[in-house]
């Protein structure tokens, strides 16, 4: 943190240059740590906070949401970008926190499915605005309620507190938020890591909002809203023992009301009970009945460690709010207007022990799935190639697209089995959103999901069922293709085959024509009957294995059943 | 089906009669179609599997296999419709009594299909292959079917030719000039009447360069000979031409080719018929042919070893190939293949200039003929 000094400095000036050293001073110096370098990845990131920020307000406060976008450019590398939303609006004292003071989020250290989760947050984006163009950002928020208010903001980075100048208020109505702010340094371009991309996928993750990107071109584009309910908001779960680490369990203790360690284990975390706590008494060195927030590093220490030992019931899953394959499925069809769609939305599931996630994954075939590049084809289609479109928590990730988990769990599967030959130059769109109470990334950057070996498995699982669908439709459409093209080149010649006979015999072409379309199109029937017919036999065969599987497979759900019930047991 | 008719049945086939069968054929194929059932053309099959070698005809012979083309046969379909356009084309030259090459109803039938960018024909083979389908399907030749190969082959000397086709005129091919008569492609009787010759054999010459050489040292009047080119591989006209003046006139057939495996090969088509017209041998070939030279003999009883040319690799392949066929299974014949594959040499016609421009007339072939000195 000192420029590359030789000296060194004792412990006492390390101590004491950090208090100096604000988190926004910090921020300032370690951008590319939080995604915000990169002149085209800073100006999605930004769009992203923003967008993020509207999402989660909106849904917290069950509005279906509204958003418009829009990028202008100033000078070169240099926008402004303007996001307004419908959203429930900020108020004097929360407008601050939400955009003035780093790492102030709500969502910090909350056990809940959220898309910004670990944001650097809409305050970020001030902090960048003012470090690169040293202008303030403007706001104008309304709740709906009284007029709205119009102000300029910027940071101490320092004090990391707001400063908030110009407030006004306006005399109108309206429920919302507007922040305006400039950035130097970016660079805005058609990729497939710019705002278009990211917002086109966000709408496809968020299916009940209408989000609208005004280009710097002036060009408009709106992705429509497809479905108008509004997703079921997410539980805030307690975290499950086997997710914390000393630190965590640390600062817990330090804010609890509980007065004593043990009513503190067993309110403020999930699948705690008495049994549990007995264990742990038995076997660290101080008695729990202390005051939490006396607890001393070591004592927490001691306690995660019994975390790991004892057994726990696994965490609820119920927190958790995939979108669900019918709204997949209508958002894909909506956007990407595939020709076939397979869905399937894995149950929910544990990670390390401690963290419940789940995932979802859509295949996407023909039509406008996959890529496009700038090839077209003979007969006017554009040429496309596989795409994935990954998501954490309905957020769309735009980079580090290799280490990620999704990736790695797409390429690990041999597509050739699904009857899809040239995986990589296939028309398809492989949709995964993977949600979680807490998304595993690789980095602070938050655009890569590291592979977990229960986060890898499901991803295969869901990749693989819905890939089994997507190979049959393949395969289907081959067939079908086959098909036409025997019928054509039968059809080809009957025209001759008919003028030849009429010529000798005087017979009439057309009746000749006739009959030999139908010789054609009996026969071509008769085919797909055999064909029938043999898929039938086949699945006789195999549902005859099956029912086998199917005995074993009931036999385990019921053993899940008897376990949810010591779960209900284990909370009384 | 019966067998290739013989000459004189052949004479009394009508064009009205071919046309009738071509009829009987396409109504039987519209009868499939109208009952809904796939409709298929019968013919003989061709090639090697289903030529044999008659030893008691001493020719070429198309076995009894048949092959079948299924319109619904998605391999065959396109050749079925090919067949049933050339049937048509052909019972319409019948009908309106005119002939054409078939290289003429090759492009009178080529055109794209449809929408397509395909042809109804790519290339000609595929026209010629169906009109041999058809030879076969209706038993008779393409010069009944109107049809007629690309004519090819001189003829001179004393031998007195009507042409009823043309005014029926009549000539004596030694009275033609130099250059002879040009052998059409269609030597039916109907069209061409053999009317009288006073020659005592006919020489078959594969060059055209050989058959002026002879022309110019006015063999075929001191001889008495009937001379013949091939210019190459015999045409099916004149291989017509030569089996009817030798069927008709009793005339013995001499040939007189290149010492080497195309040579051999020109040789046993006219003697013996070829792979692809085995069906019609019997109108064809002349299995007492005889073969004067060039010879390896030869090389030595004139001492031409200074102009014989080496053989190619090919060549020499070519000629251990024919040592397995029936008919080059007498010790001459295999006595002469083996002296040229163990001497890799060839022996062309014109090489017999070395001694004298004359020496092939005045001395070669008399001391040949006189001599009997033939190979089988």
């Amino acid at each position: 943190m000192s420029n590359g000094t030789i000296e060194v400095a004792s412990a006492e000036e390390i101590a004491k240059e950090f208090k100096e050293h604000s988190v926004a001073e910090f921020f300032k110096k370690n951008m590319q740590m939080l995604g915000l370098t990169g002149k085209i990845k800073a100006l999605t990131t930004i769009v992203h906070e923003y967008v993020t920020n509207s999402l989660d307000a909106c849904e917290e406060a069950k509005i279906l949401p509204d958003i418009e976008v829009q990028i202008k450019e100033l000078g070169n590398e240099y926008y402004e970008v303007t996001v307004k939303d419908n959203g429930p609006g900020l108020t004097k004292e929360t407008v601050g926190k939400a955009l003035g003071q780093l790492l102030a989020g709500t969502k910090f250290h909350r056990m809940m499915q959220m898309r910004g989760q670990q944001g650097i947050g809409a305050a970020g984006c001030t902090m960048l605005s003012q470090i690169t163009t040293g202008k303030a950002s403007q706001v104008v928020t309304g709740t709906g309620k009284g007029n709205p208010l119009s102000m300029e903001i910027t940071i101490d980075p320092k004090k990391n507190q707001a400063k908030i100048t110009n407030m006004v208020e306006l005399k109108k109505e309206f429920r919302g938020t507007i922040i305006k702010a400039k950035f130097k340094g970016m660079k805005y371009v058609n990729s497939e890591q710019a705002p278009l991309e990211y917002l086109r996928r966000t709408a496809i993750a968020n299916p009940h909002a209408q989000i609208t990107l005004i280009e710097p071109s002036n060009k408009k584009i709106v992705f429509k809203r497809t479905l108008k309910d509004i997703p079921k908001q997410p539980l805030e779960i307690k975290p499950h023992p086997k997710g914390i680490n000393v630190d965590e369990l640390n600062t817990l203790a330090k804010y609890t009301s509980a007065r004593q360690v043990s009513s503190f284990l067993k309110s403020e975390f999930d699948r705690m009970g008495d049994k549990a706590v007995t264990e742990i008494q038995k076997n660290v060195s101080f008695d729990l009945r202390k005051d939490p927030r006396q607890l001393t590093w070591e004592e927490c220490e001691e306690v995660v460690k019994q975390f790991r030992k004892i057994n726990f019931i696994a965490p609820r899953t119920d927190g958790l709010r995939p979108i669900g394959e019918e709204r997949i499925r209508k958002s894909l069809t909506g956007i990407v207007q595939p020709e076939f769609l397979s869905v399937v939305t894995r149950r929910a599931s544990v990670y390390s022990g401690g963290f419940p996630f789940q995932v979802e994954v859509g295949i996407a075939y023909g039509g406008n799935a996959g890529k496009g590049n700038n090839t077209v084809n003979d007969d006017g289609t554009i040429e496309r190639k596989m795409e994935i479109m990954r998501f954490a928590n309905r957020a769309p990730l735009l980079f580090d697209t290799g280490g990620c988990a999704i990736t790695k769990a797409v390429q690990s599967i041999d597509w050739k089995r699904y009857g899809m030959k040239d995986f990589e130059n296939a028309p398809i769109t492989i949709f995964a959103n993977l949600i979680s109470v807490h998304i595993p990334y690789t980095s602070a950057g938050k655009q890569a999901i590291s592979d977990e070996t229960e986060i890898m498995e499901e991803l295969r699982l869901a990749l693989m069922d819905s890939g089994r669908r997507a190979a049959q439709y393949i395969a289907g459409k081959r067939k079908e293709q086959d098909k036409k093209m025997k019928k054509e080149l039968f059809f080809k010649f009957i025209p001759e085959i008919a003028k030849a006979l009429e010529e000798i015999t005087k017979k009439n072409r057309k009746t000749i024509e006739k009959n030999l379309e139908h010789l054609v199109l009996e026969k071509l029937k008769l085919e797909d009957d055999e064909e029938e017919a043999e898929k039938i036999s086949q699945e006789i065969k195999e549902t005859s294995a099956d029912t086998d599987k199917k005995a074993k497979k009931k036999a385990l759900s019921e053993d899940e059943e008897l376990n949810e019930e010591v779960i209900e047991e284990g909370e009384e | 089906m019966a067998k290739a008719v013989n000459n004189k049945e052949s004479a009394k086939i009508t064009p009205k009669d071919i046309a009738l069968r071509l009829k009987v054929m396409a109504e039987g194929i519209t009868k499939q179609i109208d009952s809904h059932i796939d409709p298929v053309f019968t013919t003989q099959q061709r090639g090697r599997s289903n030529v044999e070698f008659d030893d008691k005809k001493k020719v070429l012979t198309l076995g009894d296999k048949m092959t079948s083309r299924n319109f619904l046969n998605i391999g065959h379909a396109k050749k079925f419709m090919q067949t049933m356009m050339v049937t048509s084309k052909a019972h319409d030259y019948l009908s309106q009594n005119k002939t054409a090459s078939i290289r003429e109803i090759y492009y009178e039938l080529k055109h794209t299909l449809g929408k397509s960018k395909e042809n109804t024909f790519e290339d000609q083979t595929e026209s010629d292959s169906c009109i041999v389908d058809l030879e076969h399907s209706v038993d008779t030749i393409r010069e009944k079917l109107n049809l007629h190969a690309n004519p090819k082959g001189t003829l001179y000397g004393d031998i007195t030719i009507v042409d009823r086709k043309h005014n029926s005129d009549e000539f004596n091919a030694s009275k033609l000039g130099r250059g002879g008569w040009s052998i059409m492609s269609r030597i039916e009787p109907e069209e061409i009447e053999i009317k009288k010759t006073n020659a005592d054999y006919i020489l078959v010459i594969e060059t055209e360069a050989m058959y002026e050489r002879l022309v110019e040292e006015g063999f075929a009047k001191k001889n008495k000979a009937i001379l013949i080119s091939t210019g190459g591989q015999a045409a099916r006209g004149t291989r017509r031409l030569i089996h009817r003046i030798h069927t008709e006139k009793k005339l013995p057939v001499y040939m007189f080719t290149d010492g080497d495996p195309y040579g051999w090969y020109i040789y046993s088509v006219v003697k013996q018929g070829s792979m692809a017209l085995a069906a019609h041998s019997d109108f064809l070939a002349v299995p007492d042919a005889k073969y004067i030279g060039m010879t390896l003999e030869d090389v030595e009883d004139f001492g031409l070893h200074n102009v014989t040319e080496k053989m190619k690799e090919g060549d020499v392949k070519r000629a251990k190939e024919m040592l397995d066929y029936p008919w080059f299974q007498n010790k001459e014949w295999q006595a002469e293949l083996k002296k040229a594959i163990q001497l890799k040499i060839r022996i062309e016609q014109q090489a017999l200039a070395n001694k004298s421009l004359s020496f092939v007339a005045d001395e070669y072939l008399p001391k040949k003929i006189k001599k009997k000195d033939f190979l089988p």
